[in-house]
């Protein structure tokens, strides 16, 4: 049998290949031993050699043996080798290219006013335990106003409409509940009264289909303005009946890759293109999120779980409305979340909503202010599946939007003319609109009119884009795949940006911002912009494309941080590493390039597993050079000998902008270049205090390794206890809300640690932002001094590194968080803890609810025993910054 | 499966082809479409601790709702731990095991670990019928550890002691395979046996209540958060025996400092041929306590549990 041999290969550069796992070469295996010795001891030489080791034995046993094992793979039981199979591009003659799909754009869901009464529409019926209701009974289900009006408590008086197709096909159900959510007081919506639900959306989780139009109308642009208008360049009419939008629309991830079935791909409204929530501060909502789903678990084509939690990362919301792992709905359910869009600090700072910068577009050029700090104003959230064990899984089959968030500071909405920049007033004959007014022209002006639009009072998205990348893998028919049994990290093949295959987008000689989310399962990018340029003699060169990050975790940070960096130095000109889940804004202008000029998002971050990136490409490596008549392809190719990867496929160019002319009209969008270190400041650091650093309770988290008792991997450590695996029923810290709602929210300070060496954990703490303290034992990078951050990587590369210690407070709202690796694969298997935010004095802990498909009982919680008192000891020994 | 060489690459191949043929799905007991079926589970032979040759697929998970452990019988420390806490998940989950819940503790150390040595480890830790111990080839089992993602190359191949402790649940008729820690609280182990994945089976967990009759734990003290974390699989707090002696009254029984020693590092107790070690070693069927690298403190806390507990049962037996 195979001999479990393992090297990884490197050469001078540091390039490293892939663990050469269990090499299926047994009369090679003296040879392939003696190179791994030398390749350990003389790197420099080594590259060739174990090149021409390897491809001996791969000619002589397994020429079809792929070395680095994305997508990561099954196992061939015939032979026990990990045999990764590209997703194929083409498919019954019928093939998808790079930069061929035009980029689809978020599709917003839209948000209604609350009804005065419920209509009497229901959720349609489903035919059997496999199947998802007809898509258009569902169109015509969900363009309906709510079916019963919201309520604080759980309505356990209705059944699941699905009650008698689910006791046939579950055996043993004998009563069932419509509403998903935990009934009693701990699962109340909090606050009700205090933050009344003005505007709802409601959407089902269901199968892919075709896009059947529902939210067409819903979208704020309305196909008629800017970009969005005929002959714009985001104009979409998707069947090509003549009429905008985006009805016709298939689930693909390529127009010519096969149609997704609607077991393998699960959306919200079964449909693509993504979707976007656009929501403004001060509006609360509610959110009915219907499981339409198979009521049969097994129906899920080999991965997905059919029951769902949501989780809106990451909003200032009840714990109730947060999308715990363990309050989830089942299918035939809903389950009702309220947001209420307030700011952190709503109790404490700016009650009297006095404070002009704290405010949201109030539709007509003003700004409706709001109580809170506008300091913690965000911007470009996501929400996405939570559920217990199958978050991976269920993310990765389509349970994933984007949210943006617009408020007086990022309205979405540039000026017209320098008049209306200064003063809010675009000329004489114009009423004075302050919330157009920037920031730039006048530092009293809130608006920091970044780049965006100006056919609309706010959520112009003609130059404000959302791009939502991930690795995908599919199976020899198109369907989308995944292996769950990739206990490690589930890596695909594919790069995707809004589920579409190497898309490109057109794109104005002017300021866009882009925002970037990474939604992959086990996959940090690093994300590097290039200028494709051709010489009159047709010789290829790339040039660095300079660019702003002007938010992180889709936070405005304080400055914009330009790229090119000085302080970047590990890979030159890219982003830094971007962690499952992290979001970064950035700002790229595109002025002055001429139509027909290409640029390219190229990601540089390897991976040779779903442990965590191994290196971060040189830039060069991934672009090709030489004439464009026969050019030289880069020195990193992925793909080898008859097609075998010999390294990531996802490293590389994954998206193209191709440079349309321009509209003439001029760009008065913010310039980032006025916002960089010592010069203006967006969103200001509302820093902690000394005195309240120095009373801080500390908390230590360990991801990784156990330091208890052998090798357990997969657990968190918790002010120096045992290291645990995920337990719903374990509260593992518990911060208490202040003793009187006008006071400030206690800080602590988090240390979050890497356990073992190797792998690499972007890890999530719900609920509040931290600022850095440090990173690495050192002051944070540039791009984390300035930033707020819901996302803290720790990981085995030099932006990564083994701890960080960050400073956050609780307040406003109570009940039960999390806080876990957001390499989903990890967090589903145990890497999660739970912790509650507690009220003054409570002094038990609320219980863990148990849902089922008759309704939700509850089990006792249990908690460790330094849930108030943290970690003494590195309290001790901190010293503040 | 000894296919090696060329011959073994020939057999993939002609695999491949078939599945390609077949276009997978039909012949399988897993849910249509699902992948997770009789063409990825590798059909190995193993032994059983009573030397019946059974085969992984086939006989062990066709249908069934189960628990897949792997471990070695000399290991230290984490098996010990291990297979005591999944024993009290196949007292909560009663006779269902060996009727619709089986449980399997594979060998991956098939040379030392033979069908006897492994019914006598079964035996010393007086495990309940439907609960398997096997052994087969290294390889197999490999591939077995691989297939179901509980094998990392390069760093459990090379010793035993750093083996992936993981364990894995499933219900291969519906394709759900979840990765758990044998270190899971056993009630939560149970509940994720006995009803998320049987199908919503009946399954009684007496702790289970409305909103309104939910009860409320008070707080833990450190010590017991201990006793929980690592020790109630194998010890009550009461006189009944489990794997080990009931604790009643341990902290009067024993001296403070022998206890100590023998709470922070049982082994070098039995090393050192300490007799009241090597007592409890031969009482007890010969299971060592684990090593569990408990701190001075942890032990510390822990004693004063145990008195404190020993006390309250005392004075509450008195009292009636």
């Amino acid at each position: 049998m195979n001999k479990n041999i393992h090297f990884r290969v490197t050469d001078d550069s540091g390039k490293l290949f892939k663990d050469v796992a269990d090499k299926y070469c047994s009369q090679s295996d003296a040879i392939n031993r003696s190179a791994f010795a030398m390749t350990l001891n003389k790197p420099a030489s080594s590259l060739a050699v174990a090149i021409a080791v390897l491809s001996g034995c791969l000619a002589a046993a397994t020429p079809a043996q792929a070395v680095v094992n994305i997508p990561t793979a099954t196992v061939d039981p015939a032979t026990g080798l990990f045999t990764p199979v590209p997703s194929p591009l083409c498919i019954n003659g019928s093939c998808a290219t790079e930069f061929s799909a035009k980029l689809l754009l978020f599709d917003e869901f839209g948000t209604k006013d609350m009804p005065a009464a419920p209509s009497t529409a229901s959720m349609p019926p489903v035919p059997d335990c496999q199947s998802m209701p007809n898509g258009a009974d569902l169109d015509n289900f969900l363009k309906e106003d709510l079916n019963s009006l919201p309520s604080r408590l759980t309505d356990v008086s209705k059944p699941n409409p699905w009650e008698d197709k689910i006791k046939t096909c579950v055996p043993g159900v004998t009563s069932t509940v419509a509403d998903g959510r935990p009934g009693g007081e701990d699962f109340a919506h909090q606050r009700w009264s205090d933050f009344p639900a003005q505007k709802y959306f409601q959407t089902a989780q269901t199968g892919a289909r075709n896009n059947g139009g529902l939210r067409d109308k819903y979208q704020m642009h309305g196909y008629k303005t800017g970009e969005f208008a005929p002959g714009g360049l985001y104009y979409l009419d998707a069947d090509g009946d003549g009429k905008p939008g985006t009805a016709g629309l298939q689930p693909k991830i390529h127009p010519n890759l096969p149609t997704q079935d609607p077991h393998s791909v699960w959306t919200f409204d079964g449909t693509l293109p993504p979707k976007l929530l656009m929501a403004k501060y001060g509006e609360a909502l509610i959110f009915r999120h219907y499981n339409a789903l198979p009521i049969d678990v097994a129906a899920n084509n080999g991965f997905g779980r059919n029951t769902i939690s949501t989780h809106e990362h990451n909003g200032h919301n009840g714990a109730e409305s947060d999308g715990f792992m363990h309050a989830y709905s089942y299918p035939g359910q809903f389950y009702e979340y309220h947001w209420p869009m307030v700011l952190a600090g709503h109790d404490s700072i700016n009650a009297g909503a006095l404070d002009p910068k704290t405010g949201a577009p109030d539709g007509s050029g003003g700004i409706t202010q709001v109580p809170g700090d506008w300091h913690e104003t965000m911007s470009t959230h996501w929400f996405h599946d939570h559920m217990m064990d199958y978050t991976a899984q269920n993310v990765y089959k389509g349970n994933a939007a984007m949210m943006n968030y617009y408020s007086a500071i990022d309205r979405g909405r540039e000026p017209v003319n320098l008049n209306e920049a200064s003063t809010g007033q675009k000329s004489a004959d114009d009423s004075v609109k302050p919330g157009y007014a920037c920031h730039y022209a006048n530092p009293a002006n809130a608006n920091l009119c970044l780049p965006s639009g100006t056919g609309l009072d706010w959520g112009n998205r003609d130059y404000d884009i959302n791009l939502v990348v991930a690795d995908k893998a599919w199976d020899p028919t198109g369907q989308l795949k995944f292996n769950i049994f990739n206990l490690d990290g589930f890596l695909g093949d594919r790069a995707t940006v809004n589920w579409e295959y190497r898309p490109f987008l057109d794109v104005r000689p002017r300021r866009y911002r882009f925002r970037i989310l990474n939604g992959s399962v086990s996959r940090n990018w690093k994300i590097a912009i290039v200028q494709k340029n051709v010489s009159n003699t047709g010789v290829i060169s790339y040039t660095k494309t300079p660019y702003y990050m002007i938010a992180n975790d889709g936070n405005l940070m304080q400055h914009a941080i330009p790229f090119p960096n000085p302080n970047n130095v590990s890979t030159g000109d890219a982003l830094p590493e971007q962690g499952i889940a992290e979001r970064y804004d950035i700002i790229v202008d595109f002025a002055g390039m001429a139509p027909g000029t290409k640029l390219y998002m190229v990601n540089l971050a390897q991976h040779d597993d779903g442990t965590g990136p191994s290196k971060y490409v040189a830039l060069a490596d991934t672009l090709e050079s030489g004439n464009i008549a026969n050019p030289t392809p880069p020195k990193y190719q992925a793909y080898g000998i008859s097609g075998t990867t010999i390294g990531d496929p996802v490293v590389g160019k994954f998206l193209e902008f191709r440079v349309a002319a321009s509209t003439g009209a001029v760009d008065y969008s913010m310039n980032p270049a006025d916002y960089v270190e010592g010069k203006k400041q967006m969103i200001p650091l509302n820093k902690p205090t000394p005195a309240e650093l120095t009373a801080a309770v500390h908390r230590t988290f360990v991801f990784g390794k156990g330091s208890s008792t052998d090798t357990k991997p997969w657990t968190v450590q918790t002010d120096g206890g045992a290291s645990l695996s995920a337990d719903e029923h374990r509260v593992s810290a518990a911060p208490e809300l202040p003793a009187t709602p006008s006071s400030l929210g206690k800080v602590e300070i988090w240390h979050i640690k890497l356990g073992g060496g190797g792998w690499t954990h972007p890890v999530h703490v719900h609920f509040e932002e931290g600022q850095i303290l440090y990173r690495g034992g050192k002051a944070p990078p540039i791009w984390e001094k300035y930033a707020r951050k819901d996302v803290y990587r720790v990981g085995n590369l030099t932006e990564s590194t083994a701890s960080v210690d960050m400073a956050i407070r609780f307040r406003e709202f109570a009940g039960t968080y999390m806080e876990h690796c957001h390499n989903t694969q990890h967090e589903d298997h145990a890497m999660l803890l739970r912790w509650d935010i507690e009220k003054p004095g409570q002094t038990i802990r609320m219980p863990v609810p148990m849902p089922d498909w008759n309704g939700v009982q509850y089990d006792p919680s249990i908690s460790l025993p330094t849930v108030k008192t943290g970690d003494l000891a590195a309290k001790k020994s901190f010293k503040l910054p | 499966m000894k296919i090696t060489g060329a011959s073994g690459y020939l057999k993939s191949l002609i695999f491949i082809g078939a599945m390609l043929t077949l276009g997978g799905g039909s012949v399988w007991a897993a849910p249509k479409g699902s992948p997770w079926g009789e063409g990825y589970f590798p059909n190995v032979e193993l032994v059983n601790q009573d030397g019946k040759t059974v085969r992984f697929y086939d006989d062990l998970i066709k249908d069934k709702v189960v628990l897949i452990s792997f471990i070695f019988t000399h290991c230290g420390d984490s098996c010990p731990a291990e297979t005591a806490g999944l024993r009290q998940v196949q007292k909560l989950l009663g006779d269902r095991v060996g009727k619709d819940i089986f449980f399997y503790s594979i060998s991956i150390d098939p040379e030392h670990d033979t069908p006897k040595v492994l019914k006598e480890y079964a035996e010393r830790f007086k495990v309940g019928p439907g609960w398997s111990f096997l052994t087969g080839s290294k390889a197999d089992v490999t591939l077995l550890r691989k297939t179901l993602g509980l094998f990392r190359d390069g760093v459990e191949a090379a010793k035993l002691s750093e083996h992936n402790t993981s364990i894995l649940i499933g219900n291969e008729s519906t394709g759900q395979w979840v990765k758990r820690s044998p270190f899971d609280e056993p009630k939560v182990l149970a509940w994720q046996l006995g009803r998320n994945l049987s199908s919503f089976k009946s399954y009684q967990n007496t702790d289970l209540a409305n909103y309104a009759g939910a009860k409320q734990m008070p707080k833990m003290s450190k010590g017991e958060d201990m006793f929980r974390a690592h020790c109630d699989s194998c010890h009550s707090l009461g006189n009944e025996d489990g794997l080990g002696p009931g604790l009643l009254g341990v902290t009067q029984r024993r001296d403070k400092a022998w206890l100590t020693r023998w709470l922070k590092a049982p082994d070098k107790l039995l090393a050192g041929k300490d007799p009241i070690a090597l007592d409890l070693f031969n009482r007890y069927k010969k299971l060592l306590m684990p090593n569990l690298r408990l701190s001075d403190a942890d032990v510390e806390a822990l004693i004063v549990y145990m008195e404190a507990s020993s006390k309250a049962i005392l004075q509450d037996g008195a009292s009636q």
